[in-house]
C-alpha cells in the first residue's frame, strides 16, 4: 500500500506518495515549477537547475533542485520566492543565450522573467539536458547514445562516434529533444539570434503576480490543473 | 613474515624493533619524496648506497629513504643522526665527501649547510631553521622517522598500537565519542566534523558498509595528501581500520589519482605488508574484526575528488557527481552507507586514539582543532609543506615559516583553499587560519593549498586562471557550472583584454551568486569564490582594467607595452637578437626602440636585458614589475 507524506509547498499543504520528487508532487497539485531536463517516466539527473526551490530546514533555507529532492513528512518548500525567481531567471538566461534556437527554451526564458539577455548569444544545438540519452537507455534499453567528454567538451554521441547496430533509428531521442522545435521564424543562423517575445501576447498572465502561476508549456504537457 | 595474532605479540615486536633502532648507530635520512626526486634525490640515494658499499659501511650505517619531509625548496635534503646535522641541496657528486667526512668522521661540511636568509649564517640542525622551528609537526615529523616501504619502521614508532588500543579499551561508540570529542574536522575542504560523520554512518541502516580514503588531490599547488600517503601510508591504513571498526565496515578503498605513482606504489606496498602481518584481513589481532583495503586508481579528473563522483568512479561509472539530498553516509558506494574521509583526516586518527581527544583538542581554536598541513607555494622564499596548529595567523605562516617574498617584491595576496578558495589581501594577514575565519573572509581552508602572490600578480589574471581551470575540470552536467563558469570567464577575459565595461561588474557578481547557489555539486558551488573574493578585495584593480585600460601589475598582455629607457640602454643589441618577432631595432651603441605594432609582449627582451633598460608600461604608467 502506498504511504503518503504531507509537505508544504508555497504555503499549501500537499499530500504525496513516499518516493515521489517534490517537483512531481508540485506539478500534481498545479504548482508550476519550470523544468527542462525532467521528463515523466525517466530518471532525474538535476542537470538544468530550472526546477530549483528553497528547502527550508531548521530556519535555514537551501537552494536545491526539486526533481531530485524526495518528499518527506513535514518538509517546507518555497517554490516561487523572490530568491528562487531571481536565480531561476538567471539560469534561464544562461540557457537562452547558449541555445536560443528553441521554442521551449525561449518560452521558458520568457516565463521565468528574462527581459533583456545580458550575454552575447551563442548558437549551440544542445543544452545537454540528457532527455535523449535517458530515453534511449531507460525507455528503450538501447544505450545507443551517451555523454562523451567533460566540461565544455561534453556532448551527446554514439559510442566511439559510430552508430551501433542497436540504434534502430527510432527517433525517440529527437521526439524528446527540446531543441527540435525552433522559434516561429527560426532557425536562426549565428548572428541572427534574438530573444523572441512574440508569445508574450498569447500569455494570459504576462507578468508574474503573487499567487499566479507562469502558465508554462510544460505545465500544459503534464496536465497541470490550470489548463483544464 | 610471521602473522601477528594477538596484541601482546604486536607489543613485543614493537619493543624489539624500538630497541634495535636505538642501538642502530649512524642513520642517514634522505628524502625520497616526489619533490626531492625531481631534484635528483634518486641519483643521490644510488650514489650514497654505492659509496657506503665501497667504504665498507653498509652494515654499520642505516640508510633510510623517507617520504616528503616538507622543506621541498631545499631538496634533496639529508639528516645525519645521531649528530643531527642537516644538509640541503645535495648533488650526487657531494656523496663521497659526505660519507668520508661526516659519516666516517665527525666533520660538518659547511658548504652543504642551510644558510639562514635573515642572518646569512650557516645553520647546523633542523631545530635552528626558522622554517621548521615555527611549525607544529605532528604528522610530518613521522615522515622523517620512517621508511614508508618498511612496516617495521612504523612499528618502531608505535605503529598500529592505536588499533590495538581500540580493541582492548574501546567499543565502536566510545571510539566515535573520542573522535567527536577531539573536534577533528574533515581535512579535505568541507570541514565536516568527522565524529558526526562516523556516528551517522554507524546508525545508518544497512549490513554492508564501506570506508573510503580520498586521495584524489587536484588543487593546483597542493600536495599534502600525496606527501602523507607517500611518506606514511600505514598511518592512513591504521586510521581507516579504526574508522571501519567504529562504523561497522569491512571493506575500505584508497582512491588515489594515477598521477601520483609513488603514492600508489607505497600504498600498495603498505597494504601488502599489513596483510602479511595480519593487520589487514580476517580476525585482525585476534579481535574477530575483519577489514581489508584496496587501491582504486583515479583517472585524473579533478571532479572525482567530489565524494559522489569518486564513488561513481570506484563503481566503474563515469565520474560525475549526483545530488546529495541523501548523504553518502546513508547512500554512498553501491548505495550502501559509506564514510569518506581525506588522507590527512584518516592519518590523524591513530594519534588521537593514542594520545586522547584532549591532547588533540588542546591545539587549535574553539571550533577548529588540531594541526593542519598546508602546501606553501608561489612567490615565497621557503616553499614546502607546513604543519601548524589551526588558528595560526597567515602572517606567521607566510613570513616566519615561509620567509617572506622570494624576490624582494612586496607580497600582495595569498590564495588559500585552491580553486575553490579565495584571495586574501596582505592587510588581512593577521587573520587566523581556521575554518570559520577564512570562510567569513570569503576564502576557505580547503584542502590546504596556499599560493603566495607578489605585486607582479594581476588579480584579474588570477581569477581568469582559476576560472579556466574549473571550466576545464567541470564535469559539464549542470547548467550553472558548465555555462555559468564559461560566461564568467568570458567577462573576466573581456576585462583583462581591455574590452570590459563597468556594467559587467554587477553582472559578474550576480552570475557568481547564481552559480554558487544553483550548482549541483561543491565544485560549482565554490567555483565563483576566486571571482567573488578578488572582486571583494581588489575591486579597484578590476576598475583600472575597465576604465583606464591599465593593468597595474603588468600582466595582462593586451593592456601593456614594453618600452626601452633611452638613458639606460647601451645599445648592446642583446634584446634585438633575442626578440623572436624582430620588433626591436636600433644602431650599435645607440638606444634601441621597440615597435609596438610588431611586439607580441612575450617579455624575452625584458628577461635578457642586463641594464634594466626595458620596462613594462600600462596605460602610459610604469608597472610594478619594473
Amino acid at each position: 500500500m502506498l504511504q503518503y507524506v504531507t509537505l508544504t509547498i508555497d504555503g499549501a499543504k500537499v499530500r504525496a506518495p513516499k518516493g515521489t520528487s517534490v517537483l512531481d508532487a508540485a506539478v500534481q497539485y498545479g504548482i508550476c515549477i519550470p523544468h527542462l531536463c525532467h521528463t515523466p517516466d525517466l530518471s532525474d539527473i538535476g542537470a538544468c537547475r530550472l526546477c530549483i526551490v528553497e528547502h527550508v530546514k531548521n530556519g535555514q533555507s537551501a537552494i536545491t533542485a526539486s526533481c531530485t529532492l524526495l518528499v518527506k513528512e513535514g518538509m517546507v518548500i518555497r517554490a516561487n520566492s523572490d530568491r528562487v525567481r531571481k536565480l531561476r531567471r538567471n539560469v534561464a538566461e544562461l540557457l537562452l543565450t547558449e541555445a536560443p534556437n528553441s521554442r521551449a527554451i525561449q518560452d521558458i526564458a520568457l516565463r521565468c522573467g528574462v527581459k533583456e539577455p545580458r550575454y552575447p548569444f551563442r548558437n549551440n544545438d544542445c543544452v545537454l539536458c540528457g532527455r535523449c540519452v535517458r530515453t534511449c537507455a531507460e525507455l528503450y534499453r538501447a544505450h545507443a547514445i551517451g555523454f562523451v567528454g567533460r566540461g565544455k567538451d561534453r556532448h551527446v554521441e554514439f559510442p566511439f562516434d559510430v552508430r551501433p547496430d542497436f540504434c534502430l533509428l527510432c527517433r525517440a531521442c529527437i521526439l524528446v529533444c527540446p531543441m527540435s522545435i525552433p522559434p516561429c521564424d527560426g532557425p536562426w543562423k549565428p548572428g541572427e539570434e534574438r530573444f523572441c517575445g512574440k508569445c508574450e501576447s498569447q500569455l494570459q498572465v504576462p507578468q508574474y503576480e503573487d499567487g499566479d502561476c507562469f502558465w508554462c508549456d510544460l505545465g500544459r504537457n503534464f496536465g497541470c490543473t490550470r489548463y483544464r | 613474515m610471521p602473522k601477528i595474532n594477538a596484541i601482546a605479540e604486536l607489543m613485543a615486536l614493537q619493543e624489539r624493533l624500538r630497541t634495535g633502532r636505538a642501538n642502530g648507530g649512524t642513520i642517514l635520512t634522505v628524502c625520497g619524496g616526489t619533490g626531492c626526486q625531481a631534484n635528483r634525490s634518486g641519483a643521490v640515494i644510488d650514489a650514497l648506497r654505492a659509496e657506503l658499499e665501497r667504504q665498507g659501511l653498509s652494515d654499520s650505517v642505516t640508510l633510510r629513504i623517507t617520504g616528503c619531509q616538507g622543506f621541498c625548496e631545499q631538496g634533496p635534503i639529508m639528516v645525519i643522526d645521531p649528530s643531527n646535522v642537516f644538509y640541503c641541496h645535495i648533488e650526487p657528486e657531494d656523496v663521497g665527501e659526505i660519507v668520508s667526512r661526516s659519516v666516517r668522521g665527525d666533520e660538518v661540511i659547511d658548504r652543504l649547510l642551510y644558510t639562514d636568509p635573515a642572518t646569512g649564517k650557516k645553520v647546523q640542525t633542523e631545530a635552528e631553521i626558522s622554517f621548521y622551528r615555527a611549525q607544529d609537526r605532528v604528522l610530518l615529523s613521522q615522515n622523517r622517522q620512517i621508511d614508508p616501504c618498511a612496516i617495521e619502521d612504523y612499528f618502531a614508532i608505535g605503529g598500529y598500537s592505536a588499533l590495538a588500543k581500540v580493541f582492548t579499551e574501546h567499543d565502536p561508540e566510545t571510539v566515535i565519542a573520542e573522535v567527536s570529542a577531539s573536534g577533528l574536522r574533515g581535512r579535505g575542504g568541507g570541514g565536516f566534523p568527522t565524529g558526526r560523520k562516523w556516528a551517522d554512518c554507524r546508525t545508518a541502516p544497512g549490513d554492508e558498509k564501506y570506508v573510503i580514503c580520498n586521495a584524489d588531490e587536484g588543487d593546483p599547488g597542493a600536495y599534502m595528501d600525496r606527501s602523507v600517503l607517500e611518506g606514511n601510508p600505514h598511518a592512513v591504513l591504521e586510521g581507516m581500520a579504526i574508522g571501519s571498526w567504529a562504523v561497522g565496515a569491512e571493506q575500505g578503498y584508497v582512491y588515489v589519482r594515477k598521477e601520483y605513482p609513488l603514492a600508489v606504489d607505497h600504498t600498495r606496498k603498505a597494504i601488502t605488508q599489513a596483510r602479511e602481518y595480519g593487520l589487514l584481513g580476517e580476525n585482525i589481532l585476534g579481535s574477530g574484526f575483519n577489514f581489508d583495503v584496496d587501491v582504486a586508481r583515479g583517472g585524473g579528473a579533478f571532479i572525482c575528488g567530489e565524494s559522489t563522483a569518486l564513488m561513481a568512479s570506484i563503481e566503474g561509472k563515469v565520474g560525475e557527481p549526483r545530488p546529495k539530498d541523501v548523504h553518502t553516509v546513508e547512500d554512498g558506494l553501491w548505495h550502501r552507507p559509506t564514510t569518506l574521509n581525506n588522507v590527512e583526516t584518516w592519518a590523524n586518527v591513530p594519534s588521537i586514539i593514542n594520545n586522547g581527544a584532549a591532547w588533540f583538542a588542546a591545539k587549535g581554536t574553539k571550533d577548529s582543532k588540531g594541526t593542519k598541513i598546508f602546501a606553501l607555494t608561489g612567490q615565497v622564499r621557503n616553499t614546502g609543506l607546513v604543519e601548524v596548529a589551526m588558528g595560526t595567523p597567515l602572517r606567521k605562516i607566510i613570513f616566519d615559516i615561509g620567509g617572506g617574498a622570494a624576490n624582494g617584491r612586496g607580497i600582495k595576496a595569498v590564495q588559500t583553499g585552491g580553486p575553490s578558495g579565495g584571495c586574501l589581501p596582505a592587510d588581512l594577514f593577521d587573520l587566523s587560519v581556521d575554518f570559520e575565519t577564512l570562510k567569513e573572509a570569503g576564502s576557505m581552508v580547503g584542502s590546504g593549498g596556499m599560493v603566495v602572490m607578489d605585486e607582479k600578480t594581476c588579480m584579474v589574471d588570477v581569477a581568469k586562471y582559476f576560472l579556466a581551470f574549473l571550466l576545464d575540470e567541470s564535469c559539464g552536467k549542470c547548467v550553472p557550472c558548465r555555462i555559468g563558469i564559461d560566461r564568467m570567464l568570458e567577462i573576466v577575459t573581456d576585462i583583462s583584454e581591455g574590452r570590459g565595461r563597468p556594467e559587467q561588474i554587477p553582472l559578474l557578481e550576480e552570475l557568481a551568486e547564481t552559480v554558487q547557489e544553483t550548482s549541483l555539486c561543491a565544485l560549482g558551488k565554490t567555483a565563483p569564490n576566486p571571482v567573488i573574493s578578488t572582486l571583494r578585495y581588489f575591486r579597484e584593480e578590476y576598475m583600472m582594467h575597465i576604465t583606464e585600460k591599465r593593468c597595474p601589475a603588468g600582466v595582462c598582455r593586451e593592456l601593456i607595452e614594453y618600452v626601452i629607457d633611452e638613458e639606460r640602454c647601451t645599445g648592446c643589441g642583446v634584446c634585438m637578437r633575442a626578440c623572436p618577432y624582430g620588433a626591436i631595432s636600433g644602431a650599435k651603441k645607440e638606444p634601441h626602440v621597440i615597435d609596438p605594432l610588431v611586439c607580441k609582449k612575450c617579455g624575452i627582451c625584458w628577461d635578457g636585458c642586463a641594464f634594466e633598460a626595458i620596462t613594462v608600461h600600462s596605460g602610459g604608467v610604469p608597472c610594478y614589475s619594473t
